[in-house]
């Protein structure tokens, strides 16, 4: 118990108030119950919103540009908005990823930006939603269904997956951050990407299949039973609602 | 177009999306988890419940790729998936995970399962290894992770990379990922990569010509072959990078 009367004020703080410190597990997951050191703190494992920006599920955006139906692209923002208001609520730290490039291209491998050009697309030409994948532009922007809040960390990143050339992983060490759990775009691409970072770099993700999609059907339900096999080779899969059914605060369960 | 056009002696491969240019001298083979464990009867792979005919398949064509890069003068590497004795580079996520039969460390059949030295961690003979070819030990999936892999690759010069070996959408896909995000171009061998399950062999074939090609390029060996048949070894060597040994 902290007392704050010196300073003049009469309310206390219990630091040990369970209602404040929530946990997380065992979440009914494919394929064993997440994470697999029982539960975790919910302030040591991050919700991580993968590029839910408007190049990929907005209209007029880059995905859209190159013919695909950003329908499935969005099927997951109602789910992920209610799971980031979760874990908002319980303490549970929240890290945006945003795919772009600098102005000047110069961190844009010359394959990559040879290959959007080849599917009509340019990276850094120009669009409806501005220039292509460009830091600043509208298109770059996460979409107003689960916008960061003050205080969130947003990780800016040139590749698909969000630890190469960003400071994720010093981010993550620095706030005790051991878990993981996976919300975004495309499920195939970067979302499987950061998953396998995360994965050889020792931390144990969850990725809610609810909370995913792909530009391709197809894609989305491969690279979640590819998650699955084998053990978990990247670790588990589960729906958001089994993480609010498996939130525990103190000796209630919240869900 | 890439922002250097590829010079005069390039190689053109057809491949999906659509061909694959490279200049053979910064071109290398790169053969990912070639390891008895994951191969062979009797190993950690099998251990698991998989069926190991499926990845021993590849084997065949890869031999052949193989002595057709050798004879280019093209650089070989190969990885190897394992972990130090004392397993102090095995994250708990990974050594703890589900309730499998074996766990890394322990003693199978082969030796102790994927630690650095053991027999079964090594790999296969059809596939081993010449003097002067580089094997890189990883202990991830991903080849570039916790390791000295891109140091090599610049000090080399090379800018792409002809991607086999297994599990197709495991540690060839981890790879690739990783490659693809720091600017190499991959080309993967259809018939030279292998996944203990069929609909992932295919699916993850598909994932890296998606999109215009959002990871890479797919060929069968077949094509790669014909396209190195008209290289000569002399113009490979007169343009690689420093001595390797």
């Amino acid at each position: 118990m902290d007392d704050l009367s010196e300073y003049g004020m009469t309310r206390t703080v219990n630091r040990l108030d369970p209602l404040r410190h929530p946990r997380l597990g065992p979440v009914a997951a494919d394929p064993y119950p997440w994470p697999y050191d029982g539960t975790v703190a919910a302030d040591h494992a991050a919700l991580m919103c993968i590029d839910w920006q408007v190049d990929f599920c907005g209209p007029g955006g880059y995905v859209e540009r190159m013919g695909y139906d950003i329908g499935l692209t969005r099927a997951g923002l109602p789910a992920t908005a209610r799971m980031l208001a979760h874990a908002r609520a319980i303490g549970m730290p929240v890290i945006h990823t945003r795919e772009g490039h600098c102005a000047d291209l110069s961190d844009l491998p010359a394959n990559k930006r040879w290959r959007s050009a080849q599917i009509g697309a340019e990276i850094g030409g120009p669009g409806p939603q501005g220039r292509i994948l460009v830091r600043g532009e509208p298109g770059w922007e996460i979409v107003p269904e689960v916008a960061p809040q003050p205080g969130e960390v947003l990780i800016d990143k040139p590749g698909k997956g969000a630890f190469y050339a960003t400071q994720l992983d010093l981010v993550l060490r620095t706030k005790g951050i051991t878990h993981l759990v996976l919300t975004g775009i495309t499920t195939d691409v970067c979302v499987h990407t950061t998953m396998r970072e995360a994965n050889d770099r020792g931390y144990e993700c969850l990725v809610l299949s609810d909370c995913t999609g792909a530009t391709e059907l197809g894609n989305h339900v491969a690279a979640l039973r590819m998650v699955t096999m084998q053990g978990g080779v990247f670790g588990c899969v589960a729906t958001s609602d089994a993480v609010l059914a498996a939130t525990t605060t103190g000796d209630h369960h919240a869900g | 177009m890439p922002a250097e056009p590829l010079p005069a002696d390039h190689v053109t491969v057809p491949a999906d999306p659509g061909p694959f240019g490279f200049v053979p001298s910064r071109t290398a083979l790169l053969l990912i988890d070639m390891q008895r464990d994951f191969v062979e009867p009797g190993g950690f792979g099998e251990s698991l419940g998989n069926d190991v005919s499926l990845l021993a398949a590849v084997i065949p064509p890869l031999r052949k790729v193989l002595a057709a890069t050798r004879a280019a003068g093209m650089t070989v590497l190969h990885t190897r998936e394992g972990h130090r004795g004392d397993l102090s580079d095995c994250p708990p996520a990974k050594l703890n995970r589900g309730t499998p039969t074996m766990r890394i460390g322990d003693l199978g059949p082969k030796g102790r399962i994927l630690i650095r030295g053991e027999y079964g961690h090594d790999i296969v003979d059809a596939l081993a290894p010449l003097p002067g070819e580089v094997v890189i030990d990883k202990p991830g999936k991903g080849a570039f992770y916790a390791t000295d892999l891109q140091e090599l690759l610049e000090i080399v010069g090379i800018t792409s990379l002809i991607v086999t070996g297994v599990t197709t959408e495991v540690c060839v896909h981890t790879t690739v990922r990783e490659a693809n995000d720091r600017g190499y171009e991959c080309l993967v061998l259809a018939d030279c990569v292998g996944s203990y399950f069929p609909e992932f062999q295919q699916a993850g074939l598909a994932m890296i010509a998606a999109q215009g090609g959002i990871f890479g390029w797919v060929t069968p060996s077949a094509a790669y072959l014909d396209a190195l048949s008209a290289v000569s070894p002399a113009a490979v060597g007169a343009t690689t990078g420093p001595e390797r040994s």
